[in-house]
């Protein structure tokens, strides 16, 4: 369903691009487009994403066309030239990647052409149309990940069986992407594999020029990532599957098994895997056996997040934690087919807790499911109210959850109201980070 | 000036011949500038900056009981993001019941650049209205609506024969122009087409009694004219300033409500902290209703909040009462001041952002004991030149004009080596990755303005360069992305004025 949208949580196809570029170490942006549109990514990708800051070169770093009017009316091909030529002099970077605004991509400037005439002087510079008309952030995500896996990753043709990368999870869109892909690489590691992520720590631009020698690419979304790693496959020969985003012991157990299973892991490994990470999750958990109990920390709860987030975290609410996730919005811009691949997800909780799904991209609509979810109270004297309750989503959900009287965490973009540096929710590792943010808020309210 | 039958208004560098890139000394650049040689110059290498759109959200996101609605492609506006929740906060100040900020966007995609995007737009009217009830429907326009020929001003007029909402269409498309500052005008132009009434409103009966009451009201009473950077005590400020010659305030328009651009046509003066902000709007309130207006300064630093007081108690004829409040007021400010001098003396400090009031933070600067050495504007136009061309001390420094373009900013710091960098949001973080300490030009909970303001930036200062720890440790574990050849060119060297209009 395409029509305006209440308050976006996205941004378009080139703020995705920037914002994936900005995520990979020492990667260039070069924006072709009027000079507004980095300097709008620049407020969306910093305050909006627990203050991630400038970067290296993004913020108000971001080489740019600056294409004006006249530009627009005689093309701006001749001063994208002249601004790679300069940024190549001035910008110290390891790749340079050309992004496309609307107004070139209307009047069709061939930025593709432009740099592939650097790239065939020897110069590390890439280019893709990601005019903002063509989708939202996320679709600028798999376009730079599929136009580098084209014509940045080197053929391998000889692969090495203990090397798999990962991706999927989109980085800034998910503003914990740092902290979750190292819980995510540490898991896989366990199983005795290398992990290539691009955009994790410690990696450079080399991981991700090898990584045509992986053995299998793993894509932790239904949605995101899928399309790249058909590319992927097509250019590289290597085979993709997609595993599930994992929040808490429930999640993360099947993960492993997946992607266990996927390599051919021993399955005693992975069950060994599986119960020392299990082990040492609930010796801490277990410190919260009283308080849980004595306070009763149950929560009815709205989860409001991406199609990545949604499905992993209302299974950890509901599986692990215990509470009553009884409606969850999705506010990502699905195709009917991507909706019912993602709805899926909620109907085998080992709870039994069967939460409303419903997808739905305007912000101020969430109050309305919820009314539909659950009946207001008219007046009567004895109500089942949904309370205790407690509200996961973006810092735009922040006012419904007030007009609920419930507990609110910022767990999905955009977040303005937290500052989010190494954290993580994915893994063990990860939810116990969530359980300490979530049971934080309940007794920093006592 | 009376651009207010176009729909649109014209972007500066036609209005004022503004310009957005130099590098040279101040003395050079007001004589450029009286000669109106500035404009048309570019670079050959640019860093993204910002555009007319962006900044119009800064303005129309701060109007109380308004819905904004973005029209283009669904990154555009995509900044609000960060505001949300901040910016409620803020207009509870002025409101307690204000609901922050509401924002739709008509998520234009390939069809709809095919197909126009009218249709969607009509959409998000309707929307707005019946969802959220505002006063006021603000819709910005984008660069790709404007460049496929989306009839905006047509929907609205359809539009606003169904809806109660006042709308208010603002024609601020990004890549007209590559003066941000536009953004002003095209805000002010919705204004004053759409919110303030064309003829005055027929009041109900009054007595004799009443309306020369309301008139001498009007007679005290001017309207100033604030920015969306300001704090809610800088106004307090400011209100202070000139009860001291018996005036009251009405502030527009940042935070104001839809129905408060009515009262703006019966103050006696309007008076700006601003002229970049402020020109367009004033001028046409001139043209169109007679009130007179001052535009010449910013009470920032002592001289020019001076300046700024006299002006307006000369045009109310209280020069006498306005002189011995400002003698009352620097006498004790000068005391209060006296401790920070040894901290603040010989220090050398680099300026940055809006052209008015980087030219009046560095007489503030240099009136407490700091070395001046070298200036940074976002853009520049006729209205800095007296301000400039009157500090002497300053003629030989270094100017630049740039909309961000930290790259010049960098090359200035890591050259002139400043003990303080004073800039503007965005670009702090750069100066700051070269250890060098820094103290934001404005924030929108400090106080800046008038006299107290002179007292707390300088309390500020004090504090900031007692310990700037984070940042020179900063210097020592982060680069920022040039490479080194960069710092040996001259900062100005992408700056290209081949094809300056004479």
């Amino acid at each position: 369903m395409s029509n305006f949208i209440d308050r976006p949580r996205y941004l378009c196809t080139m703020g995705g691009a920037v914002s994936t570029l900005k995520a990979l170490p020492r990667a260039i942006s070069i924006i072709h487009a009027a000079a507004g549109c980095g300097g709008n990514f620049g407020n969306a990708l910093n305050g909006a994403a627990g203050y991630l800051g400038s970067g290296y070169c993004a913020g108000q770093a971001l080489p740019s066309s600056n294409v004006f009017e006249r530009d627009i009316v005689f093309g701006g091909e001749e001063r994208l030239e002249e601004q790679i030529a300069s940024t190549l002099e001035i910008v110290d970077g390891d790749i340079y990647f050309v992004v496309t605004g609307c107004m070139v991509d209307i009047i069709g400037d061939d930025a593709v052409s432009v740099a592939r005439r650097f790239n065939q002087q020897g110069k590390p510079v890439f280019a893709a149309e990601t005019g903002g008309f063509k989708g939202n952030a996320y679709t600028g995500y798999d376009i730079v990940l599929s136009t580098l896996f084209r014509d940045f990753v080197e053929k391998r043709p000889v692969k090495n069986k203990k090397i798999v990368n990962l991706f999927g999870l989109v980085p800034i869109q998910d503003v914990f992407w740092k902290g979750n892909l190292n819980v995510l690489k540490d898991l896989i590691q366990k199983l005795g594999y290398k992990v290539n992520t691009f955009f994790g720590e410690g990696e450079t631009i080399e991981n991700l020029k090898q990584a045509g020698e992986a053995h299998l690419n793993i894509v932790v979304s239904d949605v995101y990532g899928v399309k790249s790693a058909k590319i992927f496959e097509e250019v590289h020969g290597v085979p993709y599957i997609v595993a599930n985003l994992p929040i808490g012991p429930a999640g993360t157990k099947e993960f492993l098994e997946t992607v266990g299973k996927a390599l051919g892991v021993d399955e005693l490994l992975v069950s060994n895997v599986i119960a020392e990470e299990k082990a040492r999750y609930y010796s801490y958990v277990e410190r919260l056996a009283d308080v849980y109990n004595d306070l009763d920390f149950q929560r009815y709860s709205v989860v409001v997040a991406d199609a990545n987030y949604a499905p992993a975290l209302t299974r950890f609410i509901a599986d692990d934690l215990g509470w009553l996730p009884e409606l969850v919005v999705i506010t990502d811009l699905l195709s009917e087919d991507e909706e019912k691949l993602v709805a899926k997800k909620f109907t085998a909780f080992s709870s039994g807790v069967i939460p409303k799904v419903v997808f739905d991209t305007d912000t101020s609509n969430v109050s309305k499911h919820f009314n539909k979810a659950w009946p207001r109270n008219n007046n009567n004297r004895y109500f089942n109210a949904f309370s205790p309750a407690f509200v996961f989503g973006s810092s735009l959900d922040r006012e419904f959850a007030d007009s609920l009287g419930a507990a609110h965490l910022s767990v999905s973009y955009p977040i303005s109201n937290r500052v989010v540096l190494d954290r993580a929710y994915l893994g063990y590792s990860g939810s116990l980070r969530l359980i300490e943010d979530v049971i934080g808020l309940l007794v920093g309210s006592r | 000036m009376d651009y207010i039958k176009e729909k649109a208004p014209p972007v500066r560098e036609e209005r004022l011949r503004a310009c957005n890139a130099y590098g040279g000394s101040c003395g050079n650049l007001v004589e450029k500038s009286k000669k109106g040689c500035l404009n048309g110059i570019k670079r050959k290498f640019s860093q993204t900056q910002g555009c007319q759109l962006n900044l119009s959200l800064a303005i129309i996101n701060t109007i109380r009981d308004a819905v904004v609605i973005v029209h283009g492609p669904v990154g555009c506006g995509g900044a609000s993001l960060a505001q949300a929740g901040v910016n409620k906060g803020f207009q509870k100040l002025r409101d307690s019941n204000a609901r922050g900020l509401i924002w739709v966007n008509t998520n234009m995609g390939e069809n709809e650049v095919v197909q126009g995007g009218e249709s969607r737009l009509r959409d998000a009217i309707l929307h707005a209205e019946k969802e959220f009830r505002p006063s006021a429907i603000i819709i910005v326009n984008s660069c790709v609506p404007a460049i496929i020929g989306d009839d905006i001003d047509g929907v609205v007029e359809q539009a606003q024969k169904e809806v109660k909402a006042k709308i208010v269409p603002v024609h601020c498309e990004g890549f007209k122009t590559k003066i941000m500052a536009s953004a002003y005008d095209a805000v002010y132009h919705g204004i004053l087409r759409n919110l303030i009434p064309h003829e005055k409103i027929i009041q109900d009966e009054k007595t004799e009694l009443e309306t020369l009451q309301e008139k001498y009201r009007a007679s005290r009473t001017v309207n100033v004219l604030n920015v969306s950077s300001m704090s809610r005590i800088d106004e307090y400020e400011l209100v202070r300033l000139l009860k001291a010659i018996d005036l009251e305030l009405n502030i527009l328009p940042c935070y104001a409500h839809p129905d408060d651009f009515q009262k703006a046509t019966e103050a006696a003066l309007n008076v700006s902290i601003c002229a970049t902000h402020d020109d367009y709007f004033v001028e046409h309130l001139k043209e169109k209703y007679g009130i007179p207006f001052i535009l010449r300064t910013i009470p920032i630093g002592v001289q020019y909040t001076n300046r700024w007081i006299l002006d307006i108690a000369k045009f109310f004829g209280a020069e006498e009462a306005a002189q011995r409040f400002i003698d009352q007021e620097v006498k004790q400010l000068e005391e209060a001041i006296a401790p920070f001098r040894d901290i603040f003396k010989g220090k050398r400090v680099l300026i940055g952002g809006g052209e008015i009031r980087v030219v009046a933070n560095a007489e503030l600067l240099h009136y407490l004991g700091f070395e001046i050495v070298g200036l940074r504007a976002y853009h520049y136009d006729q209205f800095a030149d007296e301000m400039l061309g009157e500090q002497d001390i300053i003629k030989q420094i270094p100017f630049n004009v740039a909309t961000g373009q930290p790259f010049e900013q960098a090359n200035l710091n890591h050259n002139l080596k400043p003990d303080l960098y004073v800039g503007h949001v965005n670009t702090n973080v750069w100066a700051a990755k070269q250890g060098i300490p820094v103290i934001p030009l404005f924030h929108q909970s400090q106080l800046f303005l008038g006299y107290t303001g002179i007292y707390e930036f300088a309390r500020r200062l004090a504090r900031i360069l007692r310990n700037p720890s984070f940042n020179r440790n900063l210097k020592d574990n982060v680069h920022l992305p040039y490479f080194e050849e960069w710092y040996d060119k001259d900062a100005f060297s992408y700056i290209d004025e081949s094809e300056l209009q004479a």
